[in-house]
């Protein structure tokens, strides 16, 4: 009786429960817990990792979309009547400055108030994945706030008024270039340049120049690549097969994201994804990366967490679904490796830009 | 009744947390008011740094709060003395580490301090690097640790050796520290000024400028014998060092066949066929011949066909240059009287195809160094990255002198890291086939023979232009690509006790009259269609193929390959 009871157990261990995963994202959106107080600066990422994540599960039908994209473009910072902000215009994280709620223009001029690229980025997909048709959005504010973050350099602030400069930021502006159909928001040229030079000897890229090769920052170089539809320009044949060989040996069990540290389920998407638009993601190990997301798999509370045993939380709850749907979970939603939305939310967003197309009369502005 | 505690009502509990969070609420928002209306009336004081500073110790990664505060310090400054501003800076330094202590990933907080290191009249270096050491040995993967420790190395000055010595005590107390390895290998340029570009690929574009000599670089660190050590950083580092440089892009290898009247190229790395713009200048005349590639699938290695009677007269001697005008190199290749075929080749040794050639003190240095990891490997039988640089010391040094060394270290490999097993039978399967190749070279012949050596994948096709005979008996081949139509020459060819079921490659083979298939897994008639392209096929050995049991079978094949007069089915 109790070894059959185990066995039933030990079958139930490697099941998907994707109910509880929802639940765990409609809590996301309702409430956070007091620790995640420090997320408030970015909290439309966190919004971001709970709609992408109920998406993949074809479950968006549980949330009020009208209310969430209200919201989100509450969260725009839109240019004031003389148009004196421009440089900081796109999306904030939350409400923290104390910008009376607003979800048309003309912008308030608050002096600290600007957008911050993640959230313009997190902010658009959201929209998209809501179904939004982005009429609201000003894009050439958004555009002008973007071209004011990038440095000599080739990266980008994360905010006009100063912060940490580095790879990440050139992803999110490459997504929102991407998505908005227009490349004048950045100078691809000097990103490129950047990219290159964070290619390290070990042929993963770091943060910057100079510094440690690591799953996430190669996930941003690659994919930025891939959006500006540039990878093989910028980088030889030579480097994509070395590239190709340190993401493929992340693969541990799950992947982790730099040597010698433990697999966590994020890595499972950041090097899977890479590996999927590097065209490999077909040569590693699916059985032994599905036991390892799954054993992070939260039973009670849904989501995922980094490790067995640990806390689950909203991001990698988010990207342990897409890392099962790359390698073709079959109730999950695929998901577009280089954008990091649904496929379905990606073939959204091809029609609205066919429509501007079709409505300016010429080709879309490309680089 | 079941023992169960009394629980308040939903509805109190509800108004409870909705009181508290409002309270919480409210204070949140009277500071950060406070705040922002100092800092717009551009009041830079003391109740300024503590209010930022209470907001900032529950949410270090409010970026507005941390740019106010730079404006609070940079005012302070004009306004203070000079040790007056040391104490402020002091105490932001003790205030950013108790923001460290509780998240020490915050990317505002170490970007805070790093601004204010930059900005300390008098800093004091030793004590930053004593916070990294604390961080690091609470958290030796911490890059945010590591990059601030690379700045304050830099703006301080630090010698470069002592924190070498630093990592070399990280690393001898966790050998696997990955972090501390890159740091080392971004310290060694800076103790080799003369070396070119740190350990990064160049920084241009790829077709703009060529990439730095790893080999001038390794020549420097290895020749300075500083690379003792052994873990991940130093193997990657080591397979980079050991690459292969770009090779210059030319012709090594021209064939003229009487015969057929073909001329056929090879290159020093693949090229497209029909764009590669070759011009064939017989007796000092142009000729108008199209190039093709020698497989409709495989668009590399050209030839051409001469038309009719140019050069099938046995009694003429011919000169023939082929010149690739976009890379404005040639090869020239005399066909002489009596002779039926032609060639002019470079050795794989000459063109460095398979290593480069190493000078006395470099060979040296690596001969210590496979010392040292073979050391190592008896103390971790179980390395991989040990076994693997082992296996690329070997292949640097003496691929030959240690080709049994080197499988039986792949049988580790795959022992030992099975889940790329297929990767390393492929490599495997790739050195053997260059040690065939050298040993041929240094027979002078041109018979290729490589059986029984666990082949998975064929490789380096285009150096058997010239082959006339080759075996692969007993491997775990799978098929015949479209390459192996790069083997003009080939007449013979042993393929017995392999799994191969596709025959693509075996592609209008103008001379080969011998196939021996034995025991492979040639299922169907349609496999077998490549064979009739080739005019020459007398022989054909296919005993032991599912094949053989179609039905008429016999009858079927001398339909489809009428010149074979020897079946064996």
């Amino acid at each position: 009786m109790a070894e059959e009871e185990s066995q039933f157990e030990e079958f139930e261990q490697i099941d998907f429960l994707r109910d509880r995963h929802v639940r765990f994202f409609q809590r996301t959106l309702q409430v956070l817990p007091e620790r995640y107080a420090s997320l408030e600066t970015t909290r439309l990422t966190i919004i971001f990792f709970a709609l992408s994540g109920l998406d993949v599960l074809d479950a968006l039908d549980v949330i009020d979309r009208n209310v969430m994209i209200e919201w989100i473009y509450s969260l725009q910072v839109l240019p004031t009547e003389d148009q004196s902000n421009l440089s900081r215009c796109g999306f904030r994280g939350s409400s923290h400055i104390g910008i009376p709620y607003s979800t048309k223009g003309p912008g308030v001029l608050h002096p600290y108030d600007s957008g911050h690229v993640a959230m313009t980025y997190t902010g658009l997909c959201s929209l998209l994945i809501l179904g939004d048709d982005l009429s609201r959005v000003n894009k050439q504010a958004c555009l002008a706030g973007l071209r004011a973050l990038q440095l000599e350099d080739g990266s980008f602030y994360a905010v006009p008024e100063g912060s940490e400069n580095d790879i990440r930021f050139i992803y999110c502006a490459a997504s929102i270039c991407y998505m908005l159909d227009d490349w004048s928001g950045m100078d691809i040229q000097k990103a490129i340049e950047y990219i290159r030079g964070s290619l390290s000897y070990d042929n993963g890229f770091g943060q910057g120049a100079g510094r440690e090769s690591h799953g996430g920052w190669t996930y941003c170089a690659i994919a930025s690549l891939c959006l500006m539809g540039r990878l093989e320009e910028a980088l030889s044949q030579r480097e994509l097969d070395r590239i190709r060989r340190w993401c493929i040996m992340r693969q541990q069990s799950g992947f982790h994201g730099r040597p010698n540290k433990p697999v966590d389920t994020c890595y499972s998407f950041w090097v899977g994804a890479t590996l999927e638009l590097l065209d490999v993601f077909q040569y590693t190990n699916f059985d032994k990366n599905r036991s390892f997301i799954l054993s992070t798999q939260d039973r009670l509370v849904g989501g995922f967490a980094k490790w067995p045993d640990s806390h689950p939380d909203p991001l990698h709850a988010y990207l342990g679904l897409c890392g099962l749907s790359l390698i073709g979970e079959p109730s999950l939603r695929k998901v577009h490796p280089a954008l990091n939305i649904t496929q379905r939310a990606f073939q959204h967003l091809q029609q609205l830009q066919q429509t501007w197309r079709d409505s300016t009369g010429s080709c879309s502005r490309q680089h | 009744q079941h023992g169960r505690v009394k629980i308040k009502s939903t509805a109190q509990q509800e108004e409870e947390k909705r009181k508290e969070r409002e309270k919480k609420l409210k204070i949140y928002v009277a500071a950060r008011d406070a705040c922002f209306s100092k800092r717009k009336e551009g009041i830079w004081d003391d109740e300024a740094l503590q209010l930022t500073q209470q907001l900032l110790s529950s949410n270090p990664d409010f970026a507005t709060l941390w740019n106010y505060r730079r404006e609070i310090l940079m005012h302070l400054e004009t306004v203070k003395d000079e040790d007056e501003v040391q104490k402020i800076y002091e105490a932001e330094l003790s205030f950013l580490e108790s923001c460290l202590k509780v998240n020490p990933k915050s990317y505002g907080s170490w970007h805070h301090r790093g601004w204010v290191s930059a900005r300390l009249p008098r800093p004091d270096w030793a004590r930053e690097l004593s916070l990294c050491d604390r961080c690091l040995s609470l958290d030796d993967r911490n890059f945010h640790c590591w990059d601030y420790r690379r700045m304050v190395v830099k703006m301080s000055g630090v010698p470069v050796d002592q924190e070498l010595a630093f990592t070399d005590r990280l690393i001898g107390s966790n050998f696997s520290n990955y972090s501390s390895w890159h740091y080392r290998s971004t310290l060694l340029p800076l103790l080799h000024p003369e070396s070119p570009e740190p350990p990064s690929p160049c920084r241009k574009s790829p077709q703009t400028s060529p990439p730095p000599s790893p080999q001038t670089h390794s020549h420097r660190v290895c020749e300075e014998q500083l690379l003792k050590e052994y873990e991940l950083s130093a193997w990657f580092y080591y397979r980079w060092l050991l690459g292969r440089a770009e090779r210059e892009e030319m012709i090594s290898c021209v064939y003229v066949s009487r015969d057929e009247e073909r001329v056929a190229v090879a290159f020093s790395r693949p090229v497209n066929a029909q764009s590669v713009g070759l011009l064939l200048v017989l007796d000092g005349q142009p000729q108008r011949v199209e190039w093709r590639s020698v497989h409709p699938r495989f668009k590399h290695s050209p030839i051409c066909d001469l038309p009719p009677g140019t050069i099938s007269d046995i009694t003429n001697e011919h000169n023939l240059t082929v010149h690739w005008t976009e890379k404005h190199t040639h090869r020239d290749c005399a066909l002489y009287t009596g002779r039926t075929e032609s060639y002019c080749r470079d050795s794989a040794t000459d063109q460095e195809l398979f290593r480069s050639e190493l000078s006395v003190e470099k060979t040296s240095v690596l001969q210590s160094e496979l010392q040292s990891c073979n050391q190592l490997q008896e103390l971790e039988p179980l390395n991989k990255w040990c076994l693997l640089t082992i296996i690329l010391l070997m292949r640097a040094l003496d691929p030959l002198g240690y080709e049994k060394e080197t499988l039986d270290h792949f049988q580790t490999l795959k022992e030992v890291d099975s889940m790329r097993s297929a990767y390393y039978s492929d490599l495997c399967s790739k050195f053997m086939i260059e040690n065939t190749i050298l040993k041929m070279e240094y027979a002078e012949v041109r018979v290729f023979s490589i059986s029984d050596k666990n082949l998975t994948t064929l490789c380096h096709l285009d150096q058997l232009l010239l082959v006339t005979h080759i075996s692969l008996s007993s491997n775990q081949l799978q098929q015949l690509p479209p390459q192996f139509a790069m083997l003009q020459c080939l007449e013979v060819l042993e393929a017995d006790n392999n799994c191969i079921g596709n025959l693509e490659g075996l592609y209008h083979l103008p001379k080969l009259e011998e196939v021996y298939l034995k025991n492979n897994k040639i299922s169907s008639l349609a496999d077998l269609q490549p064979l009739a392209s080739c005019p020459k096929l007398k022989r054909l050995d296919l005993r032991g193929n599912p094949v053989t049991q179609t039905a008429n079978i016999g009858s079927e094949l001398a339909e489809l390959l009428p010149s074979v007069t020897d079946l064996l089915l």
